[in-house]
């Protein structure tokens, strides 16, 4: 897997920067997971950013201080003290001083048995419960892996041109990645963001071929962080433009509801 | 990169600033707050609403340290996006008040880097001015006015692909400074 490509993207100086979308700021955590390179990258740059941040140093006025915190409330720090209560009940001992040592060491000793089950029992639920927790996620970083993986791919794999298409006025955050793979014209596309549709809606992928729209494909309802395939491109092609359609697709673009285009 | 005398490993901070305890959040901003008050004060030059924001980002790491995620990041740069954010928030709801003085802070970088450095940070400051005012310029739009890199591009007039890879410069430059 060719990290580098990814690295070299840019894609972690906007994550430093702050300049990244929702959907690049999960990619980047996820990737960052999975590669150590990729995580010493992102780390490196959080320390630059860190040291340019230092250079402009200035101590806040003295009075700041006592104003922030006056508007904060502490939890007390668990003293020892705390649990001390439980001694308070030494005098009611004293009074049954004559109980024979053995009973009292019996009592103890079944006290102490009791404590430990409890504990043994309570620290066996914990451990199953933390076991299915790392089962789940890691269930969740395996289906997380899989996909980043994809992406890698999609990114190192030097036939492919990456186009961004551009939210238009209608929908300026918008952003949709498309892959081109210029070699077999496949094309994969990856949203990375879009309002979501409502169940009669689906959004649907054209490309300008000597000025005609073509279909390209529809993007499942559920399209946050999945990498779709879609139709492969023929002919020459002048842009890709996304549209909100009915669902299931239309035979030709409705233009007032194009939210993502550009130009090739 | 903070001065500080005694330091507190980053892990046991988390945990007792988590815990919600005094004495954490005494050390934090003891060993924070110029950092990140230096950072509010280069995007907002009110003094009265630099100290708005100082106070607001502070009382908001306060309230969020709960979703603090370590293995997303380190708690410092957590906390300056935190401060960002809440600066680059009130500068955009001022944006007609603050316009003029961004356009103008813009085009006096040189200006700009009058700041007093203290002691431990002379070094640093040769290396700022080492940076190619070009790469310089385009790390203050981007990440103390948030601009996005389209808008620093169009703002500079050059093509996107140069902001990136200026940016991208300009923070390898920093990066393999310090990694000496």
């Amino acid at each position: 897997m060719n990290t580098n490509e990814y690295i070299k993207s840019g894609i972690l100086e906007d994550y430093v920067l702050g300049t990244a979308s929702e959907q690049e700021r999960k990619e980047v955590e996820c990737m960052s997971k999975i590669y150590p390179e990729i995580k010493t990258e992102l780390s490196a740059l959080e320390q630059s950013i860190g040291q340019y941040i230092s250079f402009y140093q200035k101590t806040p006025p003295a009075h700041l201080k006592e104003k922030i915190f006056a508007q904060m409330t502490f939890d007390e720090t668990p003293a020892v003290e705390t649990e001390l209560p439980g001694v308070e009940t030494e005098p009611e001992i004293s009074t049954i001083k004559v109980v024979p040592m053995w009973s009292k060491l019996a009592i103890a000793a079944s006290l102490l048995l009791a404590a430990l089950s409890v504990s043994l029992y309570v620290s066996k639920n914990k451990v199953s419960e933390e076991m299915a927790a790392v089962k789940t996620e890691l269930e969740g970083i395996n289906a997380q892996k899989a996909q980043t993986d994809q992406l890698l791919a999609l990114y190192g794999n030097s036939q492919n041109e990456l186009v961004t298409l551009k939210g238009t006025e209608k929908s300026p955050e918008s952003e949709v990645k498309v892959f081109w793979n210029k070699q077999n014209n496949e094309v994969a596309l990856l949203v990375d963001k879009l309002p979501k549709t409502d169940a009669a809606h689906q959004y649907q992928l054209w490309t300008i071929v000597d000025g005609k729209p073509v279909d390209m494909g529809m993007i499942d309802a559920d399209f946050d962080g999945k990498i779709h395939t879609m139709k492969t491109i023929s002919g020459n092609v002048a842009a890709f433009a996304i549209t909100l359609e009915k669902a299931g697709g239309s035979p030709s673009p409705t233009l007032e509801e194009m939210y993502v285009m550009a130009a090739v | 990169m903070i001065t500080s005398k005694i330091k507190i490993p980053e892990e046991e901070l988390v945990a007792s600033l988590k815990r919600n305890e005094r004495a954490a959040f005494d050390y934090l901003y003891d060993n924070y707050s110029a950092a990140l008050y230096g950072l509010i004060s280069k995007i907002i030059k009110v003094e009265e609403d630099a100290e708005n924001v100082m106070q607001d980002s502070f009382i908001k790491i306060w309230r969020k340290i709960g979703d603090y995620d370590p293995s997303k990041g380190r708690l410092f740069t957590w906390m300056v996006n935190i401060a960002r954010n809440t600066s680059i928030d009130l500068i955009r709801k001022n944006k007609n008040v603050y316009k003029e003085d961004i356009d103008t802070s813009i085009t006096k970088v040189d200006g700009m880097m009058s700041f007093q450095p203290e002691t431990s940070t002379i070094d640093l400051r040769d290396l700022m001015e080492n940076l190619k005012p070009e790469r310089r310029e385009l790390l203050e739009l981007v990440y103390l006015q948030g601009y996005t890199q389209e808008d620093a591009a169009e703002h500079l007039k050059i093509p996107l692909g140069t902001a990136k890879s200026r940016i991208r410069t300009a923070l390898q430059d920093l990066k393999s400074y310090f990694a000496i």
